[in-house]
Protein backbone atom coordinates (compact mmCIF):
# COMPACT_ATOMS: atom_id res chain seq x y z
CA UNK A 1 0.00 0.00 0.00
CA UNK A 2 1.23 3.28 -0.86
CA UNK A 3 1.89 5.94 1.60
CA UNK A 4 0.22 9.44 1.65
CA UNK A 5 1.64 12.54 2.18
CA UNK A 6 0.24 16.21 2.94
CA UNK A 7 2.57 18.62 0.40
CA UNK A 8 -0.07 21.59 1.16
CA UNK A 9 0.84 21.10 4.90
CA UNK A 10 4.49 20.45 4.03
CA UNK A 11 4.07 23.90 2.45
CA UNK A 12 2.50 26.28 4.61
CA UNK A 13 4.73 24.12 7.97
CA UNK A 14 8.04 25.35 6.55
CA UNK A 15 6.74 28.45 5.58
CA UNK A 16 5.56 29.09 9.49
CA UNK A 17 9.18 28.55 10.32
CA UNK A 18 10.41 30.53 7.62
CA UNK A 19 7.96 33.81 8.99
CA UNK A 20 9.06 32.55 12.69
CA UNK A 21 12.71 32.59 11.83
CA UNK A 22 11.86 36.84 11.84
CA UNK A 23 12.08 37.08 7.66
CA UNK A 24 10.12 38.80 6.05
CA UNK A 25 7.79 36.27 4.26
CA UNK A 26 4.14 36.71 4.21
CA UNK A 27 1.55 34.27 3.18
CA UNK A 28 -1.65 36.25 0.68
CA UNK A 29 -4.49 33.86 0.05
CA UNK A 30 -7.35 33.82 -2.40
CA UNK A 31 -9.96 32.86 -0.22
CA UNK A 32 -7.49 29.63 -0.51
CA UNK A 33 -6.81 29.92 3.21
CA UNK A 34 -8.03 26.40 3.82
CA UNK A 35 -6.71 24.85 0.63
CA UNK A 36 -3.51 25.17 1.46
CA UNK A 37 -3.85 24.51 5.19
CA UNK A 38 -3.26 28.10 6.50
CA UNK A 39 -5.64 28.68 9.16
CA UNK A 40 -2.92 27.86 12.09
CA UNK A 41 -0.41 29.90 10.20
CA UNK A 42 -3.46 32.88 9.94
CA UNK A 43 -4.12 32.59 13.66
CA UNK A 44 -0.50 32.86 14.59
CA UNK A 45 0.40 35.29 12.66
CA UNK A 46 -2.26 37.53 11.13
CA UNK A 47 0.26 40.18 10.53
CA UNK A 48 1.36 37.98 7.79
CA UNK A 49 -1.43 36.62 6.53
CA UNK A 50 -3.39 38.51 3.88
CA UNK A 51 -6.61 37.14 2.37
CA UNK A 52 -8.01 39.13 -0.66
CA UNK A 53 -10.82 37.21 -1.63
CA UNK A 54 -11.81 35.31 -4.80
CA UNK A 55 -9.68 37.39 -6.72
CA UNK A 56 -6.27 35.70 -7.81
CA UNK A 57 -5.21 38.64 -10.23
CA UNK A 58 -5.38 40.70 -7.31
CA UNK A 59 -3.83 38.23 -5.06
CA UNK A 60 -0.52 38.22 -7.48
CA UNK A 61 -0.70 42.04 -8.13
CA UNK A 62 -0.81 42.69 -4.47
CA UNK A 63 1.63 41.08 -3.50
CA UNK A 64 4.00 42.46 -6.98
CA UNK A 65 3.46 45.15 -5.06
CA UNK A 66 4.51 44.23 -1.69
CA UNK A 67 8.08 42.51 -3.37
CA UNK A 68 8.57 46.12 -4.57
CA UNK A 69 8.20 47.07 -1.18
CA UNK A 70 10.90 44.55 0.40
CA UNK A 71 8.28 41.28 1.56
CA UNK A 72 8.15 38.11 0.40
CA UNK A 73 4.47 37.16 -0.47
CA UNK A 74 4.48 33.72 -0.99
CA UNK A 75 0.68 33.79 -3.37
CA UNK A 76 -1.24 30.04 -2.57
CA UNK A 77 -3.87 29.10 -4.21
CA UNK A 78 -5.37 26.54 -7.09
CA UNK A 79 -2.24 25.83 -9.67
CA UNK A 80 -4.88 27.08 -12.25
CA UNK A 81 -5.84 30.06 -11.02
CA UNK A 82 -2.71 31.63 -10.45
CA UNK A 83 -1.02 30.29 -14.27
CA UNK A 84 -3.98 30.62 -16.31
CA UNK A 85 -6.49 33.37 -14.57
CA UNK A 86 -3.69 35.32 -13.33
CA UNK A 87 -1.25 34.25 -16.11
CA UNK A 88 -0.46 38.20 -17.23
CA UNK A 89 -0.05 39.33 -13.53
CA UNK A 90 2.26 36.74 -12.87
CA UNK A 91 3.88 37.33 -16.39
CA UNK A 92 3.38 41.23 -16.81
CA UNK A 93 4.11 42.17 -12.56
CA UNK A 94 6.12 39.35 -11.33
CA UNK A 95 8.46 37.81 -14.05
CA UNK A 96 9.09 40.93 -15.99
CA UNK A 97 10.22 43.08 -13.30
CA UNK A 98 11.90 40.01 -11.25
CA UNK A 99 9.88 40.58 -8.32
CA UNK A 100 10.45 38.16 -4.97
CA UNK A 101 6.96 36.70 -5.29
CA UNK A 102 6.46 32.94 -4.91
CA UNK A 103 3.91 31.17 -6.42
CA UNK A 104 2.04 28.13 -4.77
CA UNK A 105 -0.07 26.02 -6.72
CA UNK A 106 -1.95 23.42 -5.49
CA UNK A 107 -4.10 20.60 -7.31
CA UNK A 108 -1.06 20.61 -9.30
CA UNK A 109 -1.76 17.53 -12.24
CA UNK A 110 -4.92 15.14 -13.41
CA UNK A 111 -4.34 13.01 -10.23
CA UNK A 112 -4.32 15.83 -7.27
CA UNK A 113 -7.44 16.93 -8.60
CA UNK A 114 -9.57 15.99 -5.63
CA UNK A 115 -12.21 14.24 -8.51
CA UNK A 116 -13.25 17.77 -8.82
CA UNK A 117 -12.96 17.12 -12.62
CA UNK A 118 -11.72 19.60 -15.00
CA UNK A 119 -12.17 22.67 -13.50
CA UNK A 120 -9.76 21.99 -11.06
CA UNK A 121 -7.54 19.50 -12.54
CA UNK A 122 -3.99 21.54 -13.78
CA UNK A 123 -2.09 20.15 -16.56
CA UNK A 124 -0.98 22.77 -18.11
CA UNK A 125 0.64 24.77 -15.08
CA UNK A 126 3.91 23.72 -16.02
CA UNK A 127 3.92 24.69 -19.62
CA UNK A 128 2.73 28.14 -19.11
CA UNK A 129 5.21 29.14 -16.39
CA UNK A 130 7.84 27.75 -18.00
CA UNK A 131 7.08 29.68 -21.52
CA UNK A 132 7.54 32.92 -19.51
CA UNK A 133 11.05 34.29 -18.94
CA UNK A 134 12.79 34.81 -15.60
CA UNK A 135 10.68 32.30 -13.34
CA UNK A 136 12.27 29.13 -11.26
CA UNK A 137 9.89 26.50 -11.90
CA UNK A 138 9.82 23.70 -9.46
CA UNK A 139 7.93 20.26 -9.31
CA UNK A 140 8.69 18.69 -5.62
CA UNK A 141 8.18 14.68 -5.53
CA UNK A 142 6.59 14.54 -2.18
CA UNK A 143 5.78 16.15 1.00
CA UNK A 144 9.09 16.39 2.01
CA UNK A 145 10.73 17.53 -0.67
CA UNK A 146 8.22 20.00 -0.95
CA UNK A 147 9.73 21.10 2.45
CA UNK A 148 13.46 21.34 0.78
CA UNK A 149 11.76 23.13 -2.12
CA UNK A 150 10.19 25.86 -0.17
CA UNK A 151 13.26 26.97 1.59
CA UNK A 152 15.14 26.67 -1.55
CA UNK A 153 13.08 29.24 -3.52
CA UNK A 154 12.75 31.55 -0.45
CA UNK A 155 16.57 31.34 -0.34
CA UNK A 156 17.09 32.35 -4.27
CA UNK A 157 16.07 35.92 -4.78
CA UNK A 158 13.40 36.44 -7.90
CA UNK A 159 9.60 34.82 -9.25
CA UNK A 160 9.17 31.12 -8.28
CA UNK A 161 6.41 28.81 -9.26
CA UNK A 162 6.12 25.54 -6.95
CA UNK A 163 3.44 22.98 -7.56
CA UNK A 164 1.98 21.05 -4.76
CA UNK A 165 -1.23 18.58 -4.44
CA UNK A 166 -4.36 18.09 -3.19
CA UNK A 167 -2.88 17.05 0.71
CA UNK A 168 -3.40 13.37 0.15
CA UNK A 169 0.33 12.73 -2.27
CA UNK A 170 2.21 10.00 -2.93
CA UNK A 171 5.33 9.69 -0.60
CA UNK A 172 8.42 8.67 -2.58
CA UNK A 173 10.55 8.10 -0.05
CA UNK A 174 13.74 9.29 -1.46
CA UNK A 175 15.29 11.71 0.96
CA UNK A 176 18.54 10.29 0.96
CA UNK A 177 19.44 11.71 -2.44
CA UNK A 178 20.01 15.43 -1.86
CA UNK A 179 17.27 18.45 -2.92
CA UNK A 180 19.31 21.53 -4.79
CA UNK A 181 17.10 23.52 -6.84
CA UNK A 182 18.32 23.55 -10.40
CA UNK A 183 20.34 20.10 -9.94
CA UNK A 184 18.36 16.94 -11.44
CA UNK A 185 18.38 13.80 -8.49
CA UNK A 186 19.28 10.43 -9.72
CA UNK A 187 17.02 7.93 -7.37
CA UNK A 188 17.59 4.72 -8.82
CA UNK A 189 20.61 3.75 -11.04
CA UNK A 190 20.67 0.27 -12.79
CA UNK A 191 22.84 1.58 -15.46
CA UNK A 192 22.29 3.27 -18.91
CA UNK A 193 19.91 1.12 -21.24
CA UNK A 194 17.18 3.58 -20.51
CA UNK A 195 16.63 7.21 -18.75
CA UNK A 196 13.45 7.10 -16.93
CA UNK A 197 13.03 11.57 -16.23
CA UNK A 198 9.52 11.88 -14.15
CA UNK A 199 8.86 14.69 -11.33
CA UNK A 200 6.04 15.09 -9.17
CA UNK A 201 3.58 13.05 -7.99
CA UNK A 202 4.05 9.74 -10.53
CA UNK A 203 7.47 9.37 -9.48
CA UNK A 204 6.42 6.46 -7.83
CA UNK A 205 5.28 5.42 -11.08
CA UNK A 206 8.68 5.82 -12.73
CA UNK A 207 10.68 3.99 -9.83
CA UNK A 208 7.97 0.85 -10.35
CA UNK A 209 8.42 0.56 -14.03
CA UNK A 210 12.33 0.45 -13.47
CA UNK A 211 11.69 -2.57 -11.31
CA UNK A 212 9.56 -4.45 -14.14
CA UNK A 213 12.09 -3.21 -16.72
CA UNK A 214 15.20 -4.70 -14.46
CA UNK A 215 13.47 -7.55 -13.63
CA UNK A 216 13.29 -8.01 -17.65
CA UNK A 217 17.06 -7.54 -17.56
CA UNK A 218 16.87 -3.45 -19.02
CA UNK A 219 18.90 -1.27 -17.01
CA UNK A 220 17.27 1.72 -15.97
CA UNK A 221 18.17 5.09 -14.92
CA UNK A 222 15.67 7.06 -12.98
CA UNK A 223 16.29 10.81 -12.57
CA UNK A 224 13.83 13.32 -10.94
CA UNK A 225 13.55 16.41 -12.58
CA UNK A 226 12.13 18.73 -9.92
CA UNK A 227 13.27 21.58 -10.84
CA UNK A 228 11.72 22.23 -14.73
CA UNK A 229 13.61 25.65 -14.96
CA UNK A 230 16.25 26.36 -14.99
CA UNK A 231 16.60 22.73 -16.12
CA UNK A 232 20.10 20.53 -15.02
CA UNK A 233 21.07 20.63 -18.95
CA UNK A 234 24.37 19.17 -18.36
CA UNK A 235 23.50 16.46 -16.12
CA UNK A 236 20.58 15.60 -18.52
CA UNK A 237 22.68 15.53 -21.45
CA UNK A 238 25.47 13.89 -19.70
CA UNK A 239 22.58 10.74 -19.09
CA UNK A 240 20.96 11.54 -22.56
CA UNK A 241 24.45 10.83 -24.30
CA UNK A 242 24.88 7.30 -22.29
CA UNK A 243 21.65 5.86 -22.77
CA UNK A 244 20.08 7.92 -26.31
CA UNK A 245 16.94 6.70 -24.94
CA UNK A 246 14.85 8.19 -22.37
CA UNK A 247 10.85 8.14 -21.68
CA UNK A 248 9.68 11.21 -19.74
CA UNK A 249 6.75 10.51 -17.34
CA UNK A 250 4.65 13.56 -15.89
CA UNK A 251 1.08 14.59 -14.31
CA UNK A 252 0.70 17.33 -17.28
CA UNK A 253 0.07 17.58 -20.97
CA UNK A 254 2.94 16.00 -23.00
CA UNK A 255 3.02 19.30 -24.70
CA UNK A 256 5.26 22.19 -22.43
CA UNK A 257 6.43 20.22 -19.27
CA UNK A 258 8.41 17.85 -18.62
CA UNK A 259 8.54 15.79 -22.12
CA UNK A 260 8.89 18.72 -23.80
CA UNK A 261 11.38 20.14 -22.26
CA UNK A 262 13.84 17.53 -22.06
CA UNK A 263 12.59 16.94 -25.47
CA UNK A 264 13.59 20.47 -26.77
CA UNK A 265 17.26 20.16 -25.10
CA UNK A 266 17.63 16.88 -26.68
CA UNK A 267 16.85 18.58 -30.26
CA UNK A 268 19.73 21.23 -29.62
CA UNK A 269 21.85 19.02 -27.93
CA UNK A 270 21.92 15.42 -27.78
CA UNK A 271 19.33 14.16 -30.23
CA UNK A 272 17.51 10.87 -29.26
CA UNK A 273 15.22 8.90 -29.17
CA UNK A 274 12.19 9.60 -26.77
CA UNK A 275 8.90 8.90 -26.00
CA UNK A 276 6.84 11.09 -23.40
CA UNK A 277 4.42 9.62 -21.08
CA UNK A 278 1.53 11.68 -19.62
CA UNK A 279 -1.88 13.55 -20.52
CA UNK A 280 -2.21 13.10 -24.07
CA UNK A 281 -3.51 16.75 -25.02
CA UNK A 282 -7.09 15.77 -23.69
CA UNK A 283 -9.41 17.29 -20.99
CA UNK A 284 -9.29 14.20 -18.31
CA UNK A 285 -12.32 13.39 -15.85
CA UNK A 286 -13.06 13.00 -12.19
CA UNK A 287 -11.66 9.95 -10.47
CA UNK A 288 -9.85 8.54 -8.00
CA UNK A 289 -6.16 9.76 -8.79
CA UNK A 290 -4.79 6.27 -9.40
CA UNK A 291 -7.36 5.23 -11.45
CA UNK A 292 -7.14 8.48 -13.29
CA UNK A 293 -3.79 8.33 -14.46
CA UNK A 294 -4.29 4.44 -15.14
CA UNK A 295 -7.10 5.55 -17.56
CA UNK A 296 -5.17 8.25 -19.01
CA UNK A 297 -2.05 6.06 -19.87
CA UNK A 298 -0.17 7.72 -17.26
CA UNK A 299 0.27 3.71 -15.44
CA UNK A 300 3.29 1.76 -14.95
CA UNK A 301 2.75 -0.26 -17.88
CA UNK A 302 2.65 2.49 -20.35
CA UNK A 303 5.79 3.40 -19.14
CA UNK A 304 7.26 -0.22 -19.07
CA UNK A 305 5.93 -0.29 -23.00
CA UNK A 306 7.06 3.30 -23.65
CA UNK A 307 10.65 2.38 -22.53
CA UNK A 308 11.03 -0.61 -24.70
CA UNK A 309 9.70 0.95 -27.59
CA UNK A 310 12.03 3.81 -27.55
CA UNK A 311 14.59 1.47 -27.00
CA UNK A 312 13.70 -0.32 -29.81
CA UNK A 313 13.80 2.90 -32.05
CA UNK A 314 17.14 3.64 -30.41
CA UNK A 315 18.43 0.65 -31.84
CA UNK A 316 16.88 0.41 -34.75
CA UNK A 317 18.57 3.83 -35.39
CA UNK A 318 21.30 2.10 -34.60
CA UNK A 319 21.63 -0.24 -37.04
CA UNK A 320 20.27 2.31 -40.00
CA UNK B 1 -0.49 78.88 -1.47
CA UNK B 2 -1.40 80.75 -4.53
CA UNK B 3 2.84 80.77 -5.12
CA UNK B 4 2.72 76.99 -4.91
CA UNK B 5 0.27 76.66 -7.59
CA UNK B 6 1.62 79.49 -9.86
CA UNK B 7 4.70 77.43 -9.44
CA UNK B 8 2.52 74.30 -10.44
CA UNK B 9 1.39 75.44 -13.67
CA UNK B 10 3.78 76.54 -14.39
CA UNK B 11 5.75 73.02 -14.17
CA UNK B 12 2.95 71.91 -16.01
CA UNK B 13 3.25 74.21 -18.87
CA UNK B 14 6.79 72.86 -19.33
CA UNK B 15 6.09 69.03 -18.41
CA UNK B 16 3.34 69.74 -21.41
CA UNK B 17 5.98 71.01 -23.75
CA UNK B 18 8.34 68.07 -23.08
CA UNK B 19 5.25 65.34 -23.40
CA UNK B 20 4.38 67.44 -27.40
CA UNK B 21 8.33 67.26 -27.88
CA UNK B 22 8.95 63.80 -26.94
CA UNK B 23 6.17 62.12 -28.85
CA UNK B 24 7.12 64.97 -32.11
CA UNK B 25 10.85 63.49 -31.99
CA UNK B 26 10.72 60.13 -31.37
CA UNK B 27 7.40 59.44 -33.89
CA UNK B 28 5.39 57.64 -31.24
CA UNK B 29 3.23 58.16 -27.98
CA UNK B 30 0.03 58.68 -26.62
CA UNK B 31 -0.43 62.75 -26.52
CA UNK B 32 -4.33 63.00 -25.72
CA UNK B 33 -4.00 60.70 -21.93
CA UNK B 34 -0.65 62.31 -21.23
CA UNK B 35 -1.75 65.57 -21.22
CA UNK B 36 -4.78 65.03 -19.29
CA UNK B 37 -3.00 63.31 -16.65
CA UNK B 38 -0.17 66.22 -16.68
CA UNK B 39 -1.61 68.28 -13.50
CA UNK B 40 -2.00 65.30 -11.38
CA UNK B 41 1.55 64.18 -11.63
CA UNK B 42 3.06 67.72 -11.69
CA UNK B 43 1.33 68.36 -8.23
CA UNK B 44 2.26 64.97 -6.91
CA UNK B 45 5.96 65.03 -7.97
CA UNK B 46 6.24 68.73 -7.46
CA UNK B 47 4.20 69.28 -4.28
CA UNK B 48 2.85 66.03 -2.95
CA UNK B 49 5.06 63.18 -2.12
CA UNK B 50 7.83 62.92 0.13
CA UNK B 51 10.72 61.62 -2.48
CA UNK B 52 14.58 62.34 -3.03
CA UNK B 53 15.72 61.88 -6.86
CA UNK B 54 19.44 61.75 -5.03
CA UNK B 55 18.31 58.75 -3.40
CA UNK B 56 15.28 56.93 -6.03
CA UNK B 57 14.79 53.82 -3.59
CA UNK B 58 15.04 55.66 -0.43
CA UNK B 59 12.46 53.17 1.87
CA UNK B 60 10.33 55.67 2.98
CA UNK B 61 9.85 57.49 0.39
CA UNK B 62 6.39 57.88 -0.97
CA UNK B 63 5.19 55.67 -3.63
CA UNK B 64 3.82 56.21 -7.40
CA UNK B 65 2.34 54.19 -9.81
CA UNK B 66 1.23 55.49 -13.26
CA UNK B 67 -1.37 52.77 -13.71
CA UNK B 68 -2.34 54.15 -17.22
CA UNK B 69 1.08 53.72 -18.42
CA UNK B 70 0.23 55.10 -21.80
CA UNK B 71 0.59 58.31 -20.62
CA UNK B 72 3.81 57.99 -19.37
CA UNK B 73 5.08 60.72 -21.48
CA UNK B 74 4.31 63.14 -18.50
CA UNK B 75 5.52 60.86 -15.99
CA UNK B 76 8.74 61.01 -17.74
CA UNK B 77 8.83 64.84 -18.38
CA UNK B 78 8.08 65.05 -14.61
CA UNK B 79 11.25 62.27 -13.56
CA UNK B 80 13.68 64.28 -15.61
CA UNK B 81 12.68 68.00 -14.47
CA UNK B 82 13.02 66.80 -10.63
CA UNK B 83 16.48 65.53 -11.74
CA UNK B 84 16.27 61.42 -11.92
CA UNK B 85 17.68 61.24 -15.52
CA UNK B 86 18.93 64.05 -17.90
CA UNK B 87 16.42 66.17 -19.66
CA UNK B 88 18.19 64.77 -22.59
CA UNK B 89 16.96 61.62 -22.55
CA UNK B 90 13.24 62.68 -23.10
CA UNK B 91 13.53 62.76 -27.13
CA UNK B 92 14.93 59.65 -27.32
CA UNK B 93 11.63 57.81 -25.58
CA UNK B 94 11.00 54.31 -26.70
CA UNK B 95 14.31 53.97 -29.01
CA UNK B 96 15.89 50.50 -28.45
CA UNK B 97 19.03 52.38 -26.88
CA UNK B 98 16.87 54.47 -24.13
CA UNK B 99 15.61 53.38 -20.87
CA UNK B 100 12.56 55.21 -21.96
CA UNK B 101 10.25 52.21 -22.56
CA UNK B 102 7.08 52.70 -24.31
CA UNK B 103 5.43 52.09 -20.78
CA UNK B 104 6.76 52.53 -18.13
CA UNK B 105 9.65 49.78 -16.76
CA UNK B 106 10.97 50.17 -12.92
CA UNK B 107 14.00 48.51 -13.81
CA UNK B 108 15.19 50.42 -16.73
CA UNK B 109 13.94 54.13 -15.94
CA UNK B 110 14.75 55.79 -12.17
CA UNK B 111 12.11 57.16 -10.17
CA UNK B 112 9.71 54.82 -11.79
CA UNK B 113 8.61 53.00 -8.60
CA UNK B 114 6.23 50.41 -10.49
CA UNK B 115 5.83 48.96 -14.30
CA UNK B 116 2.67 49.50 -15.65
CA UNK B 117 1.27 49.17 -19.19
CA UNK B 118 -1.44 46.70 -19.00
CA UNK B 119 -4.45 47.86 -17.87
CA UNK B 120 -5.98 47.68 -14.47
CA UNK B 121 -3.26 46.97 -11.99
CA UNK B 122 -2.23 49.42 -10.35
CA UNK B 123 -5.09 49.77 -7.46
CA UNK B 124 -3.79 46.26 -6.38
CA UNK B 125 -0.24 46.39 -6.90
CA UNK B 126 -0.49 49.71 -4.73
CA UNK B 127 -2.24 48.15 -2.14
CA UNK B 128 0.19 45.86 -2.03
CA UNK B 129 3.03 48.49 -1.31
CA UNK B 130 0.27 50.11 1.46
CA UNK B 131 0.00 46.63 3.08
CA UNK B 132 3.69 46.16 3.07
CA UNK B 133 4.50 49.36 4.85
CA UNK B 134 2.74 47.81 7.69
CA UNK B 135 5.31 45.12 7.74
CA UNK B 136 8.35 47.15 7.06
CA UNK B 137 7.24 49.74 9.05
CA UNK B 138 7.58 52.59 7.15
CA UNK B 139 4.49 55.00 6.66
CA UNK B 140 4.72 56.37 3.41
CA UNK B 141 1.75 56.88 0.94
CA UNK B 142 0.85 55.09 -2.41
CA UNK B 143 -0.52 57.57 -4.81
CA UNK B 144 -2.18 55.29 -7.78
CA UNK B 145 -3.12 56.86 -11.00
CA UNK B 146 -6.05 55.03 -13.27
CA UNK B 147 -8.19 56.76 -15.88
CA UNK B 148 -11.87 56.23 -16.74
CA UNK B 149 -11.20 53.29 -19.30
CA UNK B 150 -8.85 51.94 -16.96
CA UNK B 151 -10.99 50.95 -14.37
CA UNK B 152 -13.18 48.59 -16.91
CA UNK B 153 -10.94 46.38 -15.43
CA UNK B 154 -12.01 43.83 -12.98
CA UNK B 155 -9.22 43.39 -11.15
CA UNK B 156 -9.77 47.02 -10.26
CA UNK B 157 -12.65 46.43 -8.43
CA UNK B 158 -11.02 43.18 -6.78
CA UNK B 159 -8.43 45.20 -5.32
CA UNK B 160 -11.09 47.94 -4.64
CA UNK B 161 -12.71 45.13 -2.34
CA UNK B 162 -9.51 44.36 -0.66
CA UNK B 163 -8.27 47.98 0.32
CA UNK B 164 -12.10 48.57 2.17
CA UNK B 165 -10.92 45.34 3.87
CA UNK B 166 -7.82 46.38 5.14
CA UNK B 167 -8.65 50.48 5.75
CA UNK B 168 -6.20 51.54 3.54
CA UNK B 169 -5.86 54.55 4.16
CA UNK B 170 -2.15 55.26 2.53
CA UNK B 171 -3.71 54.36 -0.72
CA UNK B 172 -4.91 57.36 -3.04
CA UNK B 173 -6.29 56.91 -6.20
CA UNK B 174 -6.66 59.16 -8.92
CA UNK B 175 -9.26 58.20 -11.69
CA UNK B 176 -8.01 60.89 -14.53
CA UNK B 177 -11.92 60.77 -16.12
CA UNK B 178 -11.56 62.57 -19.06
CA UNK B 179 -14.38 61.08 -20.84
CA UNK B 180 -12.62 58.78 -24.13
CA UNK B 181 -10.59 56.05 -24.67
CA UNK B 182 -9.10 54.36 -27.76
CA UNK B 183 -12.37 53.36 -29.32
CA UNK B 184 -14.30 56.64 -28.57
CA UNK B 185 -16.42 58.11 -25.60
CA UNK B 186 -16.64 55.85 -22.27
CA UNK B 187 -20.35 55.95 -22.83
CA UNK B 188 -20.09 54.42 -26.35
CA UNK B 189 -17.78 51.94 -25.35
CA UNK B 190 -18.56 51.09 -21.78
CA UNK B 191 -21.39 50.80 -18.98
CA UNK B 192 -19.66 52.12 -16.52
CA UNK B 193 -20.83 56.06 -15.57
CA UNK B 194 -21.44 56.71 -13.23
CA UNK B 195 -18.20 56.33 -11.60
CA UNK B 196 -18.37 57.97 -7.95
CA UNK B 197 -21.09 56.21 -6.46
CA UNK B 198 -19.15 52.92 -7.20
CA UNK B 199 -16.39 53.59 -5.16
CA UNK B 200 -18.30 54.73 -2.69
CA UNK B 201 -20.62 51.73 -2.58
CA UNK B 202 -17.23 49.69 -2.17
CA UNK B 203 -16.83 51.82 0.75
CA UNK B 204 -14.20 54.42 -0.07
CA UNK B 205 -13.73 58.01 0.67
CA UNK B 206 -14.57 59.90 -2.32
CA UNK B 207 -13.86 62.69 -3.64
CA UNK B 208 -14.22 64.66 -6.98
CA UNK B 209 -12.75 67.17 -8.59
CA UNK B 210 -11.09 69.23 -11.57
CA UNK B 211 -8.40 67.46 -12.63
CA UNK B 212 -6.65 70.54 -14.02
CA UNK B 213 -7.24 72.90 -10.86
CA UNK B 214 -4.44 72.71 -8.85
CA UNK B 215 -6.37 74.28 -5.57
CA UNK B 216 -8.16 70.98 -5.89
CA UNK B 217 -6.04 68.49 -6.22
CA UNK B 218 -3.79 69.72 -3.41
CA UNK B 219 -7.16 70.15 -0.90
CA UNK B 220 -8.27 66.74 -2.00
CA UNK B 221 -5.00 65.54 -1.34
CA UNK B 222 -4.89 66.76 2.08
CA UNK B 223 -8.65 65.36 2.60
CA UNK B 224 -7.27 61.98 1.35
CA UNK B 225 -4.06 61.97 3.32
CA UNK B 226 -6.16 63.07 6.65
CA UNK B 227 -8.97 60.05 6.46
CA UNK B 228 -6.78 57.05 7.71
CA UNK B 229 -9.70 54.42 7.86
CA UNK B 230 -10.11 54.55 4.55
CA UNK B 231 -8.59 54.23 0.93
CA UNK B 232 -9.15 56.89 -1.36
CA UNK B 233 -10.64 58.16 -4.36
CA UNK B 234 -10.05 61.02 -5.93
CA UNK B 235 -12.18 60.99 -9.30
CA UNK B 236 -10.65 64.42 -11.57
CA UNK B 237 -12.08 65.74 -14.14
CA UNK B 238 -9.88 65.36 -16.88
CA UNK B 239 -9.59 67.09 -20.44
CA UNK B 240 -8.00 64.67 -23.28
CA UNK B 241 -5.10 66.80 -24.71
CA UNK B 242 -5.39 69.20 -22.76
CA UNK B 243 -2.99 72.68 -23.37
CA UNK B 244 -2.94 71.82 -26.75
CA UNK B 245 -6.36 73.22 -28.01
CA UNK B 246 -6.60 71.28 -31.43
CA UNK B 247 -6.25 67.93 -29.89
CA UNK B 248 -8.91 68.60 -27.48
CA UNK B 249 -12.52 66.61 -28.47
CA UNK B 250 -10.41 64.90 -31.72
CA UNK B 251 -9.62 61.16 -30.40
CA UNK B 252 -7.33 60.74 -33.18
CA UNK B 253 -4.73 62.41 -30.40
CA UNK B 254 -5.16 59.08 -28.18
CA UNK B 255 -2.18 57.86 -29.85
CA UNK B 256 -1.10 59.87 -33.02
CA UNK B 257 1.88 61.95 -34.18
CA UNK B 258 2.14 65.35 -34.79
CA UNK B 259 3.24 66.66 -38.16
CA UNK B 260 5.83 69.75 -37.94
CA UNK B 261 2.85 72.18 -38.48
CA UNK B 262 0.93 70.83 -35.11
CA UNK B 263 4.09 70.50 -33.41
CA UNK B 264 4.59 74.45 -34.23
CA UNK B 265 1.52 75.14 -33.29
CA UNK B 266 1.44 73.27 -30.26
CA UNK B 267 4.70 74.96 -29.05
CA UNK B 268 3.15 78.41 -30.11
CA UNK B 269 0.63 77.62 -27.11
CA UNK B 270 2.58 76.25 -24.70
CA UNK B 271 5.17 78.85 -25.46
CA UNK B 272 7.84 76.06 -26.32
CA UNK B 273 10.57 75.98 -28.88
CA UNK B 274 9.96 75.03 -31.86
CA UNK B 275 12.95 73.51 -32.89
Amino acid sequence: MMRLGNTRLAFIETLTEIVEQGLRAVLVCADSVLVVKGKAFAEKHPERFFDVGIAEQNAVACAAGMAACGLVPFVATYAGFITMRACEQVRTFVAYPGLNVKLVGANGGISAGEREGVTHQFFEDLGIMRTIPGITVVVPADDSQVRHATRAIYKTPGPAYMRIGSGRDPVVDCDDVPFELGKVRVLRDDGRDIALFANGFVINRALQAAEVLRQEGIRPVVVDVHTLKPLDGQAIVRILRETRAAVTVEDHNIIGGLGSAIAELSVEECPVAIAKVGLRDTYPRSGEPDALLDYYHVGVTDIVKAAKMVMQRRDQGLRA
Amino acid sequence: MDDTIRKLEEIARLIRIDVVTMIYKAGDGHPGAALSVTDLIAALYFHVMNIDPADPNKKDRDRFILSKGHGCPALYAALARKGYFPHADLVRLRSLECHLQGHPDMNKTPGVDFTSGSLGNGVAVGLGMVLAGRITGYDYFTDVVTCDGEIQEGIVWEAAMSAKKYKAGRLIVFVDNNGIQSGGPVDHVSGLNPILPKWEAFGWHCQEIDGHDFGQILSAVENAKANAEQPSLILAHTIKGQGVPFMIGDNSWHKRVPTVEEFRDAMRVLGGPCS
